[in-house]
């Protein structure tokens, strides 16, 4: 089954390309739309190869490609090129995709480097209920690394505001009232689908009847932290830069969480 | 058949010059016509700003013409002086490459504005309109206009804002993004003040509350941004509502201290605030920058960020020749390859011998 990997490896090259354009968008400074209009491209081409390698996969297993640590990834990174592709366009948010490119690169290539992609150990009942929860919680983790991208976009530009020291890419960047707005949507969407997801995981637990205490102990930390920051920003009016920084932390600790549990489990 | 640019601009000619040879717009269309008719010149197109006059021609005897379209000049605002040594003159490659470079701004006062791609766009409709211009020159300045904005858009040349003002402005949509829905506070009635409320007005700022100590000039300036005035000491309970503050009063001492701004900045939820403090002494205290949500700017930090985009346009000068050194060709080349074809042209117009001769060449 190890042959569709030469797809997600693609998917990296254009991923890798979108990087160079950004590069080359800052370097030549000229702010030309083409360049703007080649990341999207690159990013598209890379999605296509992504879904394709999931799509194979997913065949391959007769299920939901979940399975291992490695699929995990390459799942939660094509959710967030997927949230990309749909916000960067119709936000107009200008660079969205020159800090997405470099995170989906690095985690998918953490993935494919790392000897994670084994056989996983499918549960013995199977049911449509767990791979809904799975994949409706993994959508939700790709709305999260969007978030922790605009986040750090956000930081980004606060400080540039701060202090006063314009780089080149200060009048390419969205403003940072944009990036809080956008920022707060995707949490409340993947905090939404993370709810949903737990839901559906206390669903398929009474079906299939097993469970493993350090993935609740994981999943509803990370419920809880996602849940703190949504009402931080909601309901009390935390301020950007703290709301960016919180984010930014609780989408780390998801996903050193996410590679503990699964090595535990293994 | 040659092109060629007679004319003057801030570098070549002071204002006293300038503004007597500048065409009045009710007289230009009347002026094109003119002068192809009584001159030997077949296409003709005049470009008239506050800083630059110029007249763009094609000609078949260029020495003819150029005396002709000093005349012209002379003649038509009726000077008594010569001011030829005001004057430049470019022909062909190098009066499309001064074309390119005016469009692009590159030629301009303020590097790179794009204010002069517009003001060449009008002139040369206008001369269309009045039926001045032929093959050649609306070759030249349709290529002209397309090459500029390939040299703007590939190029930082039109990059940041190079002014006080746009300066701030640039800041506020960085912090705000749109600006209608934001609160702009005057505090002082200096002319930067006004003319930075100004530049936040022109690019869709919503209210603007103006507060002076001196209460008839506060009022005078209110009626002139359209705002709305308030006494002096009644800004700290309007501050809630507002987004932005341009400061600019005579106070020696700061008047928005760290003190009064802390428990305000509380009533204002997550909104930021933007600081415009252009007053010297300064009427907003340093130390208020390390409050959250607050982003503080004086005039030397306005100053000094216009200079750094002045002295990056200055350092795209060198990208944008290269740019315009292969559009120049291009055209030149268009130019030389038709030359025989245009003469033809014209020539038969002049002899009004019949066109549809196999034998002449055709304009690609």
């Amino acid at each position: 089954m190890n042959g569709d990997r030469i797809f997600l490896w693609l998917a990296q090259v254009f991923y890798a390309t979108s990087c160079v354009v950004t590069l080359r968008r800052l370097r030549a400074a000229g702010a030309g739309p083409e360049l703007q209009r080649a990341n999207y491209a690159a990013m598209a081409c890379g999605f296509a190869f992504h879904t394709v390698f999931l799509y194979l996969r997913g065949h391959a297993l007769g299920r939901c490609p979940l399975t291992n640590l490695f699929e995990t990834q390459a799942f939660i990174t094509w959710a967030a090129v997927l949230f990309f592709l749909l916000i960067g366009p119709s936000y107009r948010v200008s660079f969205l995709g020159a800090f997405t490119a470099p995170l989906v690169l690095v985690i998918c290539l953490a993935a494919l480097l790392s000897p994670v992609d084994v056989a996983g150990s499918a549960p013995p009942n199977h049911s449509p209920w767990i791979e809904f929860h799975a994949a409706i919680a993994v959508l939700a983790c790709g709305a999260f690394a969007l978030a922790f991208v605009t986040g750090g976009m956000y930081l980004f530009q606060e400080r540039q505001l701060k202090t006063r020291r314009l780089t080149s890419s200060f009048l390419l960047l969205p403003s940072i009232e944009q990036l809080d707005v956008i920022h707060f949507r995707l949490l409340i969407m993947g905090f939404g689908m993370l709810t949903v997801g737990m839901a559906g995981g206390i669903v398929s637990y009474h079906i299939v009847g097993h469970w493993t205490i350090p993935k609740i102990i994981w999943a509803s930390s990370v419920w809880t932290l996602y849940g703190a920051v949504v009402a931080a920003r909601g309901l009390w009016a935390l301020r950007g830069r703290k709301v960016a920084v919180a984010s930014m932390a609780s989408f780390t600790v998801m996903l050193v969480g996410f590679w503990g549990v699964n090595l535990l489990q293994r | 058949m040659n092109l060629i640019v007679i004319g003057l601009n801030h570098r070549s000619a002071p204002v006293e010059v300038r503004e007597r040879l500048a065409f009045a717009k009710t007289a230009l269309a009347e002026a094109h016509t003119r002068l192809l008719g009584a001159n030997p010149v077949h296409e003709v197109v005049i470009l008239s700003t506050c800083n630059r006059v110029e007249i763009y021609a094609l000609a078949d005897n260029i020495r003819d013409a150029s005396c002709a379209v000093r005349q012209f000049l002379h003649d038509h605002h009726g000077l008594t002086e010569r001011v030829d040594s005001h004057l430049y003159e470019h022909r062909d490659d190098s009066c499309i490459r001064h074309l390119l470079e005016v469009a692009c701004g590159i030629d301009s006062m303020v590097l790179g504005e794009t204010e002069i791609f517009g003001q060449v766009k009008d002139a040369y409709s206008l001369a269309q309109d009045a039926g001045t211009t032929g093959v050649v020159l609306n070759r030249v300045f349709q290529k002209v206009f397309s090459a500029a904005k390939h040299v703007r858009s590939t190029t930082a040349i039109a990059r940041g804002s190079t002014s006080v003002g746009t300066v701030a402005v640039d800041l506020a949509e960085k912090i705000f993004g749109k600006l209608p829905k934001c609160t702009v506070m005057v505090i002082g009635t200096g002319e930067m003040s006004a003319a930075t409320a100004r530049a936040l007005q022109s690019r869709g700022a919503g209210a603007i509350l103006v507060c002076s100590r001196a209460q008839e000039r506060g009022e005078a300036l209110a009626v002139q941004l359209q705002g709305r005035a308030i006494s002096y000491d009644q800004w700290p309970n309007e501050f809630p509502g507002v987004d932005i503050v341009i400061s600019s009063t005579a106070a020696p001492h700061p008047i928005v201290t760290r003190e009064k701004l802390g428990p305000l900045m509380k009533l204002r939820g997550r909104r930021p605030l933007f600081l415009i403090d252009i007053a010297v002494p300064r009427d907003v205290e340093r130390s208020c920058e390390e409050l959250e949500n607050v982003y503080l700017y004086d005039i030397d930090d306005l100053q000094q960020i216009a200079e750094e985009n002045r002295a990056a346009r200055e350092r795209e000068i060198a990208n944008c020749q290269t740019l315009i050194d292969q559009h120049v060709r291009r055209l030149a080349e268009w130019l030389e390859n038709n030359r025989a074809a245009v003469e033809d042209r014209y020539r038969q117009r002049v002899t009004g011998s019949p066109v549809a001769d196999p034998a002449h060449p055709q304009i690609s």
